[in-house]
């Protein structure tokens, strides 16, 4: 698992929470909960999650 | 647009494949022995599998590897290369053997159907034990006293009798000896079978020609010694009119079975014939087991797999071209519920669109031209992950854009040449396109230059507007020059504009340098194999041209094993890398290590491909410039290099100082860090675009711990996101970088 780090969004200077956000790759859309500004909506994501969960859906889609 | 006929016309070309021809040794054979399956068996030392094979095979066993006189040792693809393979005493092999020789009982409801069998020798039994173990009622009528015919004069009749009496064992048989048949219409069955034997009855009946065994008269066949067939014939006959006798039964039609083939259509040329000494039994009677393996070892299972033996793709893939052309014709016209299968996008992104299948086939099959169009197919249906392509369209819009351009010599009048150096040499080191147009200059005064793109990335993405928008650029070019001749440094460059530009006719400027050049020798005797780039394959006179400038060089030069015709592909071909890297790997791989020598290329992204992995490799205007050592660029090296050479080329040629802006160097990037931007195929160049964007627009995170910010932006359809610190001014440290495919819908 990911270790919980402190992220600030520097615009609104809000702490960023899970959040749901909706993602889409050739033409399949689904949504998963990542950090995001509760202000702004600001969202973001970590090296672990690309390259493991979303390459993963990528892939998967491509080859489906 | 998608020339549809010309992919109905490879669909159909397909069809002559040879992967399912059979094998010489199994045509020859009367029982069309299916000798890959059997030798097969044997050669995982599962002599019980394989008995049974042969079992099913011929019917009786004991007295074919007995009797059988071996046709197949005349058609063995080995006959002359260490002697055939002795099938017959593989045979008798897996009889001595399999754990279990007796017959499987098979529990199955009897047919009413009545069929009578008028003799009982070896081929009148075989047609009654393959109708009996259907569950028939087969009644034999033997004039004689005894069953076997002929063979109970030979010398082992015992154990040809023995034999027969064994495979009867689980099955009913209404066997009447002494029992002459002398009218046949006398007989109340559903199917008669006249095997009569040598100088026997034949009832006055006659074959017919469109039947197999058929005679004039409905419902009764004729085979064996009768219609002067040998033993083997006759037992193999007796076996195929089973089956004749079923179809019969079921359909009322004569002929409504398949016969055993006599022919193939495979050829020796196709096969890989690797030579070995026949095994010979120690006893001088039969194979111990370690022997019988040993010489199925032998056995090449002939078959036509020339296609997955030398192409990358299919190799890989283990796939022949019948297999892809179906996974290919589902992807496109998908039977899923929802139409949204399509199983093989992968598969047709992976063509390095080599050409080296076509060349390996013996129907000239090119499934390589196939995939293409199907890319095409994919990509106009919208089917094609964009992602697979996205960034050498990118590359291909920067060196048709800003990098390009058109250089127009300083001497007045007729053009004599064009020179079109591509989009890849001047990536790879600029030098080598302003030596190479010094070179041209200094021997054809009136040669201009234009710096641009083949369109290579669009055809290879299946990208059809773009590509025809490439070709329009050129084309228009060309023409306002005068229509000058051509010349090509990039093979690539050369085979796009004969297939699509066929107008634009050229030269190498490898044939004028063989031609007119003073060539730097090397120091030392150095020893080097040519790598040809697979897009040269059909050019002889540049493959020989290459081996003059390098032999001139000093060189002393060892031939690959893949060269010329058989040229491969570095695994830059299609652009696949990013489609399918584990692939691009493998190939990398496999190419490099045909030699221990240094590559010689004449194709910058070999050159380049292999320097990145490890192996000594030059281009041969390298060599010719004195320019051996050299790094290889990143990605976002490429593209500085291309503009470096607009700059150089304006400078030198036009006196004009083209400001070149050089972004990448506003960031700091530790050496690291660099690889993995270059081994994810992200630009710099995007990379301060998104710092940039980010930082006017505050749109950004924070992390306090490390004092470091993070942004993202999506740039084309892919999302990229940077972790960096600003330094001094518009000075940005990079920490980490990353990009994905999946949009975030914010």
């Amino acid at each position: 698992m990911e270790e919980k780090k402190k992220l600030i969004c520097f615009k609104c200077n809000k702490e960023l929470v899970p959040k749901k956000t909706d993602f889409s790759y050739l033409g399949h859309t689904f949504f998963t909960e990542i950090p995001k500004c509760p202000q702004c909506g600001l969202v973001y994501l970590s090296e672990e999650i690309v390259k493991g969960r979303i390459s993963e859906v990528e892939m998967q889609l491509e080859d489906k | 647009m998608l020339p549809q006929g010309k992919m109905a016309f490879l669909h159909e070309l397909v069809k002559d494949c040879l992967q399912d021809e059979k094998a010489f040794c199994t045509v020859k054979c009367p029982f069309n022995l299916d000798v890959r399956d059997f030798i097969g068996k044997l050669q995982q030392g599962r002599y019980n599998a394989a008995y049974k094979t042969y079992q099913n095979t011929v019917g009786f066993p004991g007295i074919v590897s007995l009797l059988c006189p071996e046709p197949c040792r005349d058609v063995c693809a080995l006959k002359e290369k260490g002697g055939s393979v002795s099938l017959k005493l593989l045979e008798a092999a897996s009889m001595n053997f399999a754990r279990n020789r007796e017959p499987d009982q098979y529990n199955m409801p009897p047919k009413p159907a009545r069929i009578a069998v008028i003799g009982a020798g070896p081929g009148g039994l075989a047609c009654a034990l393959r109708l009996a173990t259907r569950k028939y009622k087969v009644t034999v009528f033997e004039k004689s006293g005894h069953i076997g015919g002929h063979l109970n004069d030979l010398p082992d009749a015992d154990i040809l009798i023995d034999d027969i009496r064994l495979q009867f064992k689980h099955e009913i048989l209404d066997l009447r000896l002494n029992s002459r048949v002398t009218d046949i219409s006398a007989l109340d069955f559903d199917a008669v079978y006249v095997a009569t034997g040598m100088h026997g009855d034949t009832f006055g009946l006659s074959l017919i020609a469109e039947g197999h065994y058929s005679t004039d008269r409905d419902g009764v066949f004729m085979g064996g010694s009768v219609t002067g067939a040998d033993v083997m014939h006759a037992i193999a006959q007796g076996l195929s009119t089973a089956s004749a006798i079923e179809g019969f039964l079921k359909t009322g039609r004569m002929n409504h079975f398949e016969p055993p083939a006599t022919e193939t259509k495979l050829t020796y040329s196709a096969i890989n014939i690797i030579p070995s000494e026949a095994v010979r039994p120690e006893n001088g009677k039969e194979y111990s087991r370690e022997e019988a393996r040993a010489e199925a070892n032998r056995c090449l299972k002939c078959t036509c797999d020339a296609c997955v033996r030398y192409s990358p793709l299919l190799g890989y893939f283990r796939k022949f071209p019948k297999k892809i052309t179906e996974e290919v014709e589902v992807s496109i016209n998908p039977s899923s519920l929802d139409g949204e299968a399509t199983l093989a996008t992968r598969l047709i992104s992976t063509c390095n669109y080599c050409g080296l299948c076509r060349e390996v086939c013996p129907k000239e099959i090119d499934t390589g031209e196939f995939l293409l169009r199907s890319h095409y197919t994919m990509r106009e249906k919208g089917k094609m992950p964009w992602a697979f392509h996205e960034f050498f369209l990118r590359d291909m819009e920067f060196s048709t854009g800003e990098a390009s351009l058109l250089l127009q010599p300083r001497e007045q009048g007729e053009l004599k040449y064009l020179f079109f150096p591509g989009c890849q040499i001047g990536a790879s080191d600029p030098r080598l396109v302003m030596r190479s147009y010094d070179f041209l200059l200094n021997n054809f005064p009136s040669t201009a230059l234009l710096l641009g793109c083949c369109g290579a990335p669009a055809d290879w993405a299946g990208d059809a507007p773009s590509h025809e928008e490439v070709l329009k650029k050129i084309r228009s070019a060309w023409s306002n020059l005068g229509n000058p001749a051509i010349v090509f440094a990039c093979a690539t460059c050369n085979l796009m504009f004969r297939k699509h530009l066929p107008e634009m006719k050229g030269v190498f400027i490898y044939d004028l340098i063989a031609r007119s050049a003073a060539i730097p020798s090397i120091p030392g005797n150095k020893t080097a194999s040519v790598f040809d780039p697979c897009a040269a394959r059909h050019e002889d006179d540049l493959q020989e041209a290459i081996r003059s400038i390098a032999t001139r060089a000093g060189f002393r030069l060892e031939p690959l094993p893949m060269e010329g015709r058989l040229a491969e592909c570095c695994s830059y071909g299609g652009q696949v890398s990013v489609a399918h890297p584990p692939f691009a790997e493998y190939t990398i791989k496999k190419v490099i290590n045909r030699n221990t020598n240094p590559y010689i290329t004449y194709c910058s992204n070999c050159r380049d491909t292999f320097a990145r992995a490890g192996k000594e490799t030059m281009h041969i205007l390298d060599l010719v410039f004195g320019l051996e050592q050299r790094p290889q660029p990143t990605v976002s090296e490429r593209r500085e290099n291309r503009l470096r050479l607009k700059t150089m080329l304006l400078k030198e040629y036009e006196n004009e100082d083209f400001n070149m802006e050089m972004k990448e160097s506003k960031l700091t990037i530790s050496s690291g860090l660099r690889e993995k931007l270059d081994a994810g195929m992200i630009l710099e160049s995007d990379i301060l675009t998104l710092i940039e964007t980010c930082e006017q627009s505050g749109n950004k995170i924070l992390d306090p711990e490390k004092g470091s910010f993070t942004g993202h932006l999506q740039i084309g359809n892919m999302t990229f996101w940077a972790e960096y610190r600003v330094l001094d001014g518009d000075r940005y440290e990079l920490i980490n970088c990353y990009s994905h495919r999946m949009k975030i819908e914010e």
